[in-house]
């Protein structure tokens, strides 16, 4: 892939431009530089807005696109599967329940090998009209080899949305991808940021060209076939997982790239704050983030030696970076906004795949998991409260693994 | 490419098949007739999109062998309406944005009824609210969820037994639910160019309507009644005859309707009993003598409005 790319800057970047825009706003901008073809959309909040800000840019003749507008979020990730199909670019997204209506054709998509980009503004799944901020609508497709990766601020979740791009339409990859950002902490809030230019965006991201097209020109294709599972069941789950596997280099590569033409670099997988010589960790993914860094900053100014671990992809999950940085350290608290009821010790989503992970050292932290759940909203207060946790925690063993910090009441 | 024009004698049919060896579909299914007469009708550049159903699992089938020589993609059993709006909209744009050769290319869904006029209602609506041009809905109606193993759908017909419908001694009807009108719930889509009703007699009727609809200048139904022996009990070698026999009783009306206009395209005269076309059936076997004049008087009833379409060419509901 990288022998395509052409007309490497110099180093020397313009003084940057700086727009204040939304999450929505900059994940539809992001959509719209890398000449995106066909888009589906219908509304659920908080998503809702990067569709609204992408129907108005169409509608000015900012770019051309297609915007269908489907009937369901089923047919609208059934539209944007087959226009990929035929060698279109396509952009799709949800978030909460709309995600769970439409779970069949985004599961088809990845087996389908179709790279397909979707935004999700993570909402709870209802349970009656929940409008707050959860994980369980991505997390509900850790499994189906989409490629998931989590913003923590407006400028990233821009900058993702194209490196998701290259990325899924890799040959050696050709996977669909989510990228996710948090529900109002990201996709309602503000900041400047610095827009990727057109001509970035068009050197960065070379012209998508399906191996198999679903088009006349191409002679007749027979795609997603009756599956026998004696003949090819297995084989046909190991394809997906070997393109889940390779896009590891793949998105290593994609964001030195990215780097070489925007000047913003980013670590690939793990973003580790104070971790070199930590005895403490908070780990976490998305907008919130940014406030548990802070709290680890001012534990530090009190001389605790604490650090924080960020994880910018949960598909495919970076294992090996992950106990790179979390070596030597004594105790860890998970901070997380996603549940599967009735799991082991009542620990959350992502807990399940750090404890996994640590499984395999012989070092192993003490971990504790500390869930956001119901969509309440926490405040720096919390991640105080979790890091002091995990400090006590190495003195005195817990009586418990997870901990449900902003419920009123007792958390038994 | 030159748009297909109207074949006048069945030897103007070219010999050339697009759905080809390599199905396994039962002896003398009506859907896989079908699919060959409308494969033939629409030619080469061709993209067919198959939700689940027959004529997914037994023709893309297990054996990693495909009878399509154009190509196809399977989508959801829900997904049709969708599907071929996804590929439709991707064609336009890719051409609009110098990206593909501009050229005409028919999309058409072969959908079955369960595909169409239940889980995928809503799917098919939608595509028929766009504008897309040389994209043709078909809902192959065999009366029921034949690839699971003959469930009632929607337009399974008042008094036929199937699994989830058998006739037994407190409930001895059958199917007590009423035959849905895919193609009326078409017809009241301001956009659709095209809607016509269809079955595997007379063949050039079929084919000429797939052509008319994908010439029509917009999205199209099509709601064909395909004969499916195993569903319907019937002997493989009748599948025609009760294609034909359908149409003489008056249990199926041949009729369409060109950008808002009808026309009848064959009225039974004089209309056969329907007792012609449900006796060579084994899914009507128990209905009584009563059930089946019943039926007949509610055919009778549903003509005169047919009736009255045709004289003041516009639809007039018959319910
Ligand atoms: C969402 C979903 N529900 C149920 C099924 C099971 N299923 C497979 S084929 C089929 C029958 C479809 O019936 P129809 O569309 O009438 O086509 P036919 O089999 O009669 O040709 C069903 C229900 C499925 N594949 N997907
Ligand atoms: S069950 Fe009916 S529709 Fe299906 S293959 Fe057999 S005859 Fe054809």
């Amino acid at each position: 892939m990288s022998s395509e790319i052409k007309n490497i800057p110099p180093v020397a970047i313009e003084k940057p431009k700086f727009k204040v825009w939304n999450g929505a706003r900059a994940i539809a901008e992001a959509v719209k530089v890398a000449d995106v073809d066909v888009i589906s959309a219908y509304p659920i909040r908080p998503y809702t807005g990067i569709m609204n800000a992408l129907a108005s840019m169409i509608a000015n003749g900012e770019f051309i696109a297609d915007v269908v507008i489907a009937d369901s979020e089923h047919s609208q990730f059934e539209i944007v599967k087959h226009a990929s199909a035929v060698g279109a670019r396509t952009f799709v997204g949800s978030s909460g329940v709309g995600l769970a209506y439409a779970a069949e054709a985004i599961i088809v998509t990845a087996l389908s090998q179709l790279p397909v980009v979707g935004a999700i503004g993570t909402r709870a799944l209802d349970d009656p009209g929940n409008f707050g901020m959860e994980w369980s609508d991505v997390l509900m497709f850790r499994d189906y080899g989409w490629l998931i990766s989590w913003a923590k601020t407006v400028q990233e979740a821009h900058d993702m949305t194209l490196v998701a791009y290259r990325v899924a339409e890799d040959k050696r990859v050709l996977l669909p991808h989510f990228v996710v950002l948090d529900g109002a902490a990201l996709t309602h809030v503000a900041t400047p940021i610095v827009p990727v230019t057109k001509e970035q965006a068009t050197d960065f991201l070379p012209p998508y060209k399906p191996p198999y097209r679903i088009d006349p020109i191409d002679g007749p294709v027979t795609k997603a076939q009756h599956i026998a599972p004696s003949l090819i069941g297995p084989e046909q789950r190991k394809l997906v997982d070997v393109a889940t596997k390779r896009a590891k280099e793949v998105i290593v590569e994609a964001w030195k790239d990215f780097a070489t033409y925007t000047g913003r670099e980013y670590p690939p997988f793990i973003e580790a704050i104070g971790m070199e010589d930590a005895d403490f960790a908070l780990i976490g993914m998305g907008a919130y983030m940014k406030d548990i860094e802070i709290v680890a900053k001012r534990m530090r100014e009190k001389g605790v030696k604490i650090g924080t671990i960020r994880l910018r992809y949960v598909r495919p999950f970076p294992a090996e970076d992950l106990l790179r940085v979390i070596d030597g350290v004594k105790a860890a608290g998970v901070i997380e906004f996603g549940y599967s009821f009735g799991s082991p010790f009542g620990t959350g989503s992502l807990y399940h795949e750090i404890a996994t992970s640590l499984y395999e050292t012989n070092t192993r932290p003490e971990l504790l998991d500390f869930l956001f759940l119901g969509g309440r909203e926490p405040k720096v207060e919390h991640f105080m409260k979790a890091a002091e946790m995990i400090i006590e925690s190495v003195h005195k063993k817990p009586q418990k693994k997870a901990y449900w910090l902003t419920l009123r009441g007792e958390d038994i | 490419m030159i748009m297909q024009s109207e074949f006048k004698s069945l030897r103007e049919i070219p010999p050339i098949d697009y759905y080809t060896a390599g199905r396994r579909t039962c002896a003398g299914c009506g859907p896989a007739i079908g699919y060959r007469l409308i494969s033939k009708a629409a030619g080469p550049n061709t993209i067919f999109i198959g939700p689940t159903g027959c004529m997914y699992v037994a023709n893309a089938h297990q054996f990693l062998t495909s009878p399509y020589s154009v190509p196809w993609h399977h989508t959801q059993l829900g997904g049709g309406g969708a599907a071929a709006i996804g590929i439709a909209s991707a064609l336009r744009t890719l051409m609009l944005k110098g990206k593909r050769k501009p050229e005409d290319i028919n999309v058409i869904v072969m959908g079955g009824d369960g595909a169409m006029a239940d889980i995928g209602l809503s799917g098919l609506s939608m595509g028929l609210s766009y504008d897309y041009q040389r994209l043709l809905y078909i809902v192959y109606d065999n009366e029921g969820y034949m690839n699971t193993g003959v469930q009632a759908s929607s337009t399974t017909p008042w008094g036929a037994t199937t699994t989830f419908t058998p006739s037994g001694k407190v409930k001895p009807l059958g199917n007590t639910r009423y035959k849905k009108n895919v193609a009326l719930i078409a017809a009241s889509h301001p956009n659709v160019k095209y809607v016509a009703t269809a079955t595997l007699w007379p063949p050039l009727d079929l084919m000429n309507k797939v052509v008319r609809a994908l010439n029509s200048g917009g999205p199209s139904v099509i709601h064909a009644l395909f004969p499916c022996p195993k569903g319907w009990f019937t002997s493989p070698a009748d599948t025609v005859m009760l294609s034909k026999l359908a149409v003489e009783t008056g249990m199926w009306v041949l009729w369409e309707l060109i950008e808002g206009q009808f026309k009848l395209n064959y009225r039974p005269n004089p209309r056969k009993h329907v007792r012609e076309y449900l006796s060579l059936q084994g899914r009507f076997r128990h209905l009584k003598d009563e059930d089946i004049d019943k039926m007949d008087k509610m055919i009778e009833e549903e003509w005169f409005y047919w009736n009255e379409s045709a004289k003041q060419e516009k639809l007039i509901l018959p319910y």
